[in-house]
């Protein structure tokens, strides 16, 4: 086929006229010589052959048209004709169209979604030389003296950068604002190449220890926070308390490397020492937070940058040791190496949690679109059965068999794009709605998701790509029509054979066979996300009001800080429907986790992992406020202050765990800190266990001191209060009563329940578009049924009309056509059981209490296929059975 | 296809054009041109320019495949050969010129 050259022919004029012009010149060319050979002088010879040639222009534009008419207007007319076929029959139009743009909407949506997320490069220059650099036993965040010494060593790169993502707060006080800022090394805007619109971007000598903060914006965030004011450069930027000078914007759309962040302020690493009060990121050989990545120089193969790493990596851990480890992790730290992987499509988190989940997604909804297609297949096999008459008269009358197949495949195709074209405004709405899904207020989440070229691209080779599919084969079929047969016979559909039937019977039975499988993996991932959510967490969400404290700027002295914690504590529990209010450093399902390594006499831990324990900091009455109950002992008071004897309540499984008894009461524990190990701890209470960082997790062994006798953890702290009459309504005046004990604090206020939720997204988002789509599925499949049954009855008016006029009961007939469904259904749920077998098996690792092969969501699925199986299979039965056998003999 | 004003006349000329490539191979279109006059003793002559759009025509149909290629004068020309689907429609085109002639025989024998 040559239709891509005559596509050209058409969108590059310009050069087939130029050819054109090649091919006629060299014949008069040709003509002239000829004529000179017999005798004529050059210049009248010309003038000849141009008159023996005719109207030069007029033969040119003729050619052209040849080369580029012939076909289109075969095209257009193949497009009149088939929108005109579509036109009259606007239901079988409308259920066709529908169903495709379900199906490529619901693709596009989420290969956007993937798109953004997974497969779009960074917006650099050169974005596939960026490499991201981990160490070998694969972790891949870095201390600062680590970096400094990478920095200071390597020679493989052509430029080399660190960067932390990390939250400041920009409001003085009350409520926080959070900022999206990332530390940067000096070395970040030239090595990436990112420029700046306004000011200067950062540089090395931003970023030498001692530095002030000064801050670079992106792009984004100075037009929205400022307006988009050139004055900007001489203001000030507040993080933490600080106000931060600002000296540049970057360039337009670029905002950092984590994809679905949107980082709105850069400052150099060595600020952070005066943003944050303390030298611990900058120094600290155990303070793990910068990733640390670089441009390849043009060409280099990975195998080399790895290859000189190697060389330095010695010398790079033998320089950082952390000092206060034991021997033993010195030992390990020291033989780290050093590697290189690609990342042109930057870092994320977000990539990490959701790209099997999305790809997951992909799977679901590409198989959605195969039962739309074979939908669309079944109503094209019944509608070229009635339109037989139509095509043998175009054969009879000469029409070239693939002449036909293309009509036919012209109508496919339009409807495939008159789906695609829907799909994509259902696309462009479901995407954002799939964003909204996974943003959360604490996690908000930045992805462009403007109509890019892949997108476009991905839409129209699907658009192409299922018209083919669901075309080609009716198309095919229809072009094979007898001329002679079919133009004989009355035209009522009787002469086709059994054939195209059973292919109508074999798409529905294929139809039901993918719909099992994607009902079973809903049913799964729906039982999985009940599982979660009503597993007993071990403490009561509802009703509680989570308060996130931080005092921005210089910290004030401990005794003041206690004393004005103490007043909220006291003021908050006085507000009229408070029931409860605790501190404490850490609130379950949060963000943060701190555990320690413990030494307890007796214990002998069976590797390292074994041996640590999680703690969390809290007052009185934490446990109260959360309900989680203490199962024996008492809650902290008043008395465990500093000065007094360290005590600890421990979770059940740290009871066991530890000192293999459920009462754990008297018994005694340390933690090793550093090289030393702490003072000795008294457990006075055992708590029921709950969960610390997620949902899914096996219950940690947990231990929880009084604040009021731990050193650290003054810098943040979060407030609990159980409100029964509601907690989100009580926030403001929660906000109002912090502020006026201590008018600097700032905070965030969230409901634990939201808190919880958020822990949750991936689950909710598979069971909730898993159900969604396997509903869908479901439809479309019973349309399908539903069509195929219809059609048949149809079809076979005339023989039920003999059955019943032979004597067969209402009944019997209804009966005959249930037993169609029956077979297409086992059919059907045969192929579909083996099918989901093998489809759950790829989702195991997102179930939790439910197992792939589970034999209840089975059976409940293939029940509810049958009974909505029924349903589509009554109208068609009822139909049958209601045929008037004289009506129906008079016709035939 | 949209017809053209001398259709009868394009009607031959794709006769003659397939018959020329079917018995001579590959050749540009002066060449056919030429071809034509010849064996036809000058007793045909056509508009020379109006050869291509015929040519193009054909070559869109599927009847012949063109590429460019050097002359022995070594000029750069566009080369056209038959195909299967032209050898085909020259059988076509054949018997419906055997038909016609035929038919116009007869009218003039009888008439």
């Amino acid at each position: 086929m040559s239709w891509i050259r005559r596509l050209r022919n058409l969108l590059r004029s310009d050069h087939h006229a130029r050819e054109l012009d090649r091919e006629l010149e060299f014949h008069v060319q040709e003509r002239a010589d000829d004529l000179v050979a017999g005798g004529m002088n050059r210049q009248s010879a010309e003038v000849e052959a141009r008159r023996r040639f005719g109207n030069y222009g007029n033969q040119k534009e003729q050619t052209r048209d040849a080369d580029v008419f012939v076909w289109l207007d075969t095209l257009i007319d193949d497009v009149r004709y088939a929108a005109r076929m579509l036109r009259n029959a606007p239901g079988f139009a409308l259920v066709a169209i529908l169903s495709l743009a379900l199906g490529i909407g619901a693709n596009t949506a989420i290969f956007s979604l993937v798109n953004a997320v997974i497969l779009r490069s960074l917006p650099v220059k050169h974005p596939e030389q960026i490499v991201q650099l981990a160490m070998t036993d694969s972790n891949s965040t870095f201390t600062n003296p680590l970096w400094e010494q990478i920095r200071d060593h390597q020679t493989v790169f052509a430029g080399a950068f660190a960067y932390g993502p990390q939250q400041y707060n920009m409001a003085p006080s009350g409520e926080a604002r959070a900022a999206a800022v990332d530390v940067v090394s000096g070395d970040y805007f030239r090595t990436l190449g990112v420029r700046s619109v306004l000011g200067r971007t950062l540089t090395v000598n931003d970023d030498q220890r001692g530095c002030p903060a000064i801050a670079v914006l992106s792009y984004a965030f100075w037009q929205q926070e400022f307006g988009g004011q050139r004055d900007v450069l001489g203001k000030t930027v507040m993080l933490n308390g600080n106000a931060v000078p600002i000296v540049g914007v970057a360039q337009e759309g670029f905002a950092g490397l984590d994809v679905g962040k949107s980082t709105q302020i850069f400052v150099p690493i060595c600020s952070v020492a005066v943003l944050r009060g303390s030298f611990a990121s900058i120094e600290g050989r155990s303070n793990w937070w910068l990733s640390v990545m670089a441009r390849a120089k043009p060409g280099d193969p990975i195998d080399h940058m790895k290859a000189g790493l190697s060389t330095i990596a010695k010398g790079v851990f033998e320089a950082t040791i952390p000092p206060r480890w034991r021997q033993e992790q010195k030992d390990r730290y020291a033989a780290n190496g050093l590697t290189v992987l690609p990342a042109s499509n930057g870092l994320s988190d977000l990539r990490r949690r959701y790209s099997k989940a999305l790809y997951t997604l992909l799977g679901i909804v590409s198989l959605v679109l195969l039962i739309a297609c074979a939908n669309v297949a079944n109503l094209l096999l019944a509608r070229s059965a009635a339109r037989q008459r139509e095509m043998a008269v175009r054969v009879a009358l000469g029409a070239a068999r693939m002449r036909v197949v293309r009509q036919l495949l012209t109508e496919s195709l339009l409807l495939s794009i008159a789906g695609a074209l829907i799909g994509f405004v259902f696309a462009q709405w479901g995407s954002r709605l799939l964003v909204g899904f996974l943003s959360s207020a604490g996690n908000p989440i930045f992805l462009d998701l403007g109509i890019d070229y892949d997108v476009l691209a991905f839409t129209i080779l699907v658009a192409l790509v299922t018209g083919m599919l669901f075309g080609l084969m009716p198309a095919w079929r229809a072009s094979r029509v007898a001329p002679n047969a079919a133009l004989k016979a009355n035209g009522r559909g009787v002469i086709e054979g059994q054939g195209r039937f059973a292919i109508g019977k074999l798409l529905v039975a294929a139809q039901i066979a993918i719909s099992l499988a994607l009902v079973v993996g809903a049913g799964l991932l729906i039982g999985t996300f009940r599982n979660v959510s009503s597993l007993d967490a071990g403490f009561r969400a509802a009703d509680v009001l989570l308060v996130s404290m931080r005092r921005p700027g210089a910290p004030i002295p401990r005794d003041q800080a206690v004393q004005t914690n103490d007043a909220i504590l006291t003021r908050l529990r006085s507000l009229p429907g408070v029931a409860s209010a605790s501190m404490s450093t850490i609130t379950p399902l949060g963000r943060t986790s701190w555990n320690e390594e413990m030494v307890v006499d007796g214990f002998t831990p069976a590797d390292p992992d074994d041996g640590v324990a999680f703690f969390n900091s809290t007052t009185s009455d934490y446990f109260r406020t959360l309900q989680t109950p203490i199962l024996s002992g008492r809650d902290f008071n008043s008395g465990d202050r500093f000065g007094t004897p360290l005590v600890a309540l421990v979770n059940e499984t740290m009871a066991r765990h530890f000192y293999k008894t459920e009462n754990a009461i008297g018994k005694t524990f340390r933690y090793r800190a550093g090289a030393r190990t702490s003072a000795p701890y008294e457990i006075i209470g055992v708590v029921k266990d709950a969960k610390y960082q997620t949902l899914r997790e096996k219950t940690l062994p947990t231990v929880f001191v009084p604040i009021s006798q731990d050193s650290g953890s003054l810098g943040g702290l979060n407030v609990e209060l159980r409100i029964p009459a509601g907690a989100s309504a009580a926030a403001p005046r929660v906000r109002s009563v912090i502020n006026e004990v201590d008018p600097r604090m700032s905070m965030t206020v969230t409901t634990f329940e939201s808190q919880v939720a958020a822990t949750l997204t991936r689950e909710r988002l598979l069971a909730t578009l898993s159900g969604f789509f396997g509903g869908l599925a479901l439809l479309l499949s019973m349309i399908g049924l539903y069509g195929v049954l219809s059609y048949n009855v149809a079809r076979r008016r005339g023989e039920i009309g003999v059955r019943m006029a032979l004597g067969a009961g209402q009944r019997r007939i209804a009966s005959m056509v249930l037993s169609e469904v029956g077979g297409v259904l086992a059919t059907g749920f045969v192929i579909g059981v083996g099918l989901s077998f093998l489809s759950t098996k790829l989702i195991a690792s997102f179930l939790f209490g439910v197992k792939p092969t589970d034999a209840t969501t089975l059976v409940g699925s293939i029940t509810v296929l049958a009974i909505v199986a029924l349903f589509a299979a009554y109208l068609p039965a009822r139909r049958a059975s209601h045929v008037d056998p004289v009506e129906a003999l008079r016709e035939e | 296809m949209p017809r053209t004003k001398n259709d009868i006349l394009q009607g031959t000329l794709l006769l003659l054009v397939l018959k020329t490539l079917d018995s001579r191979g590959s050749m540009h279109g002066y060449a056919i041109t030429s071809h034509i006059q010849e064996v036809s003793s000058d007793m045909l002559r056509v508009e020379e320019g109006s050869l291509y759009p015929a040519l193009h025509r054909m070559e869109q149909e599927g009847w012949l495949k063109a590429a460019w290629g050097t002359t022995e004068k070594n000029r750069q020309a566009r080369f056209y050969t038959l195909t299967a689907a032209g050898r085909k429609q020259l059988a076509h085109e054949q018997e419906s010129w055997a038909r016609l002639t035929e038919g116009v025989r007869r009218v003039l024998r009888y008439a």
